[in-house]
């Protein structure tokens, strides 16, 4: 975890109101396997350089490439090499990699957001939270992806083909609930990837949830979600049913990141509450009361 | 400025001198370790707690956050582990700090008040107490004490009475009474503070505010409403401060939207002696190490020598 200043490398429309951002996010910023930009996890972004707005706006990384300085080591050894480690080995000079999340135009702090310009400074705080976990090997992992949720799944969903071709876990299904066609990201997505529309204009007319209930996932699934409260309510219902785990990525507005304000609390339906920064944002979807203010 | 001048940075609250007037506010940095890969506690003047109460609490329900213009509405409702988890489980990583740590106290009654410092008397590695009478996010005590001069007397008085004299160094605790600005007028309630024996006084906690969704038809807070932080009350707390520092001879902490050096001096122009930063950490975490650099750059330039001789600068 660390706050740093970094530069933006691109920004484009992926979808009627959404956008995806990248950046350069130093090695230096949390990369090594414990601490690196994981699907699932987050950073939080200061919309504009004074405090107005005070609070800074979380994100869910939707990708995270490491890449290494052209000049360093190949391999990792037991020797540090002379000229481009430091004693706690940590990369010195440019090994940057490139990381992105996908937002919506919502208020004023996107609004600042999709005003960004390659090249433009970018002030992170990264990387937050807890991210997922990887699926038991002999377990479908089914992915569900809605609105604003689509950046940690498609991560997530890449990730996961990627493991699946390394014979790392099962070959995961990916699912993507839309309100119509003009909401189809412009992505690569992992192939098979269902595309599900509310009114029909592109893919299986219905929700996710809709097309899920009529899937058979071949193997006992382990469902993983991001999106808005009434779908992964209905995630939770069909895991339920389904005897299945079920790993979701909770929103909630937040003020530190990291643990100290209670601020971004989440309700469990034991009456507790967890934070979404730190005991998440990826909670347990079973233990989550997803009724609770509604 | 002459370079013969030193510059004394430490304050002096009751018997205890804080290493500078910096401190980072109740609430706003949990319990010191959540920030520690952000922030280098060790060189602020002062760590205030999160509040403790006697039990365990939860919190309100959420959503407890909505943003505002240069500012931010909570109702977090005080979420604590407890005193029995705030000792076993808080106090040994506080121990090794070594800026001034004030426990935040509050609680429902003044029973609650009291059995947590007492209770806490009885341990190592506290600097003093900070004493909440003016949460305005929970539905018994908190506002209710801040806002009655006899009751805020009362209890300061109580509280004061149960702190011990330690013989090895340090003498006794300070009792910080930190007011409320949701009060008539706030003179009156700092007066009450000292007459009860209170050591200083901290001002401003939060305003009562209220934000509403009008697509949804309800406020955003489950709670409805929130206490209002962020640069968006600085001046109200300024006014605050003077009106208050005016008003008693004990030492006044000012806090409400600081988020710079400057900020900082107009609060300690206004008649505070020390300065706490609370919302401005959720946007720039080193912003309080910042302002303790740019509080010492003013004293060089002005020549000053001590913190506390800035508020008789103000003309």
């Amino acid at each position: 975890m660390k706050r740093f200043d970094t530069t933006v490398r691109s920004l484009r429309p992926v979808a009627e109101g959404y956008y995806e951002l990248r950046f350069t996010w130093p090695i230096s910023a949390g990369s090594q396997a414990d601490d690196a930009p994981a699907p699932g996890r987050f950073l939080t972004v200061r919309a504009g350089g004074r405090y107005d707005p005070a609070l800074r706006r979380p994100f869910a990384f939707s990708d995270y490439t490491k890449t290494a300085a052209p000049h360093a080591p190949a391999s990792v050894s037991d020797e540090p090499a002379p000229d481009c480690a430091t004693a706690n080995g940590e990369a010195n000079g440019e090994a940057n990699g490139e990381a992105s999340f996908i937002f919506q135009l919502r208020g004023r702090g996107t609004a600042y957001l999709a005003e960004l310009k390659a090249g433009d400074a970018l002030d992170l705080l990264g990387p937050l939270g807890k991210g997922f976990s990887k699926p038991a090997r002999g377990m479908r992992p089914v992915l569900v992806a809605g609105g604003i949720g689509l950046g940690p799944m498609l991560y997530l969903a890449r990730a996961l083909a990627a493991d699946a071709v390394a014979g790392l876990c099962e070959a995961p299904v990916f699912v993507i609930g839309l309100r119509n066609a003009a909401f189809v990201p412009d992505v690569d997505l992992p192939s098979g990837t269902v595309i599900c529309t509310d009114d029909g204009s592109a893919g299986f007319k219905g929700t996710a949830v809709d097309y899920l209930g009529g899937f058979d996932p071949g193997l006992p699934p382990a469902f993983y979600a991001c999106g808005p409260t009434p779908m992964m309510a209905a995630v939770d219902r069909l895991a339920q049913s389904r005897r299945a785990p079920y790993e979701a990525a909770t929103e909630q507005w937040m003020a530190c990141g990291v643990g100290a304000c209670a601020g971004c609390a989440v309700r469990l339906k034991s009456g507790a509450f967890a934070r979404a920064c730190v005991d998440g944002p990826v909670l347990d979807g079973s233990l989550v009361d997803w009724e609770a203010g509604r | 400025m002459n370079a013969a001048t030193r510059i004394d940075m430490s304050v002096r609250i009751g018997e205890l001198v804080m290493a500078n007037p910096v401190g980072v506010a109740s609430g706003t940095f949990g319990y010191g370790d959540e920030y520690k890969a952000l922030l280098d506690s060790d060189q602020l003047g002062a760590l205030y707690t999160k509040a403790v109460t006697p039990e365990y609490r939860a919190g309100n329900p959420a959503p407890r956050l909505a943003d505002t213009p240069a500012g931010m509405l909570n109702s977090i409702g005080l979420a604590n582990p407890g005193l029995a988890a705030f000792i076993a489980e808080k106090l040994p990583g506080l121990k090794t700090r070594r800026c001034s740590v004030i426990v935040n106290v509050a609680g429902r009654t003044e029973d609650d008040y009291f059995e947590v410092l007492e209770r806490l008397e009885a341990e190592d590695g506290i600097a003093g107490y900070e004493i909440n009478v003016s949460c305005p996010n929970v539905a018994h005590g908190g506002l209710a004490f801040g806002t009655e001069p006899a009751q805020v007397e009362r209890l300061t008085r109580r509280l004061r009475d149960s702190l011990i004299t330690r013989a090895s160094g340090c003498g006794r605790r300070p009792l910080i009474v930190k007011l409320s600005p949701n009060v008539t007028d706030i003179a009156v309630i700092a007066k009450a503070a000292e007459a009860g024996g209170a050591d200083a006084v901290s001002c401003i906690n939060t305003l009562v505010g209220m934000v509403i969704d009008t697509k949804a038809k309800r406020p955003v807070l489950a709670m409805k409403t929130g206490g209002l932080s962020g640069p968006a009350i600085r001046p109200v707390g300024v006014a605050m401060v003077y009106k208050a520092s005016r008003a008693v001879s004990i030492p006044v902490i000012g806090l409400g939207g600081i988020v710079n050096a400057d900020d900082a001096l107009q609060y300690l122009l206004a008649g505070a002696v020390a300065i706490q930063v609370g919302t401005a950490i959720f946007s720039r975490p080193e912003a309080p190490l910042e302002i303790l650099a740019g509080i010492r750059d003013f004293m060089e330039r002005e020549g000053i020598a001590r913190v506390d001789e800035i508020r008789s600068l103000l003309i």
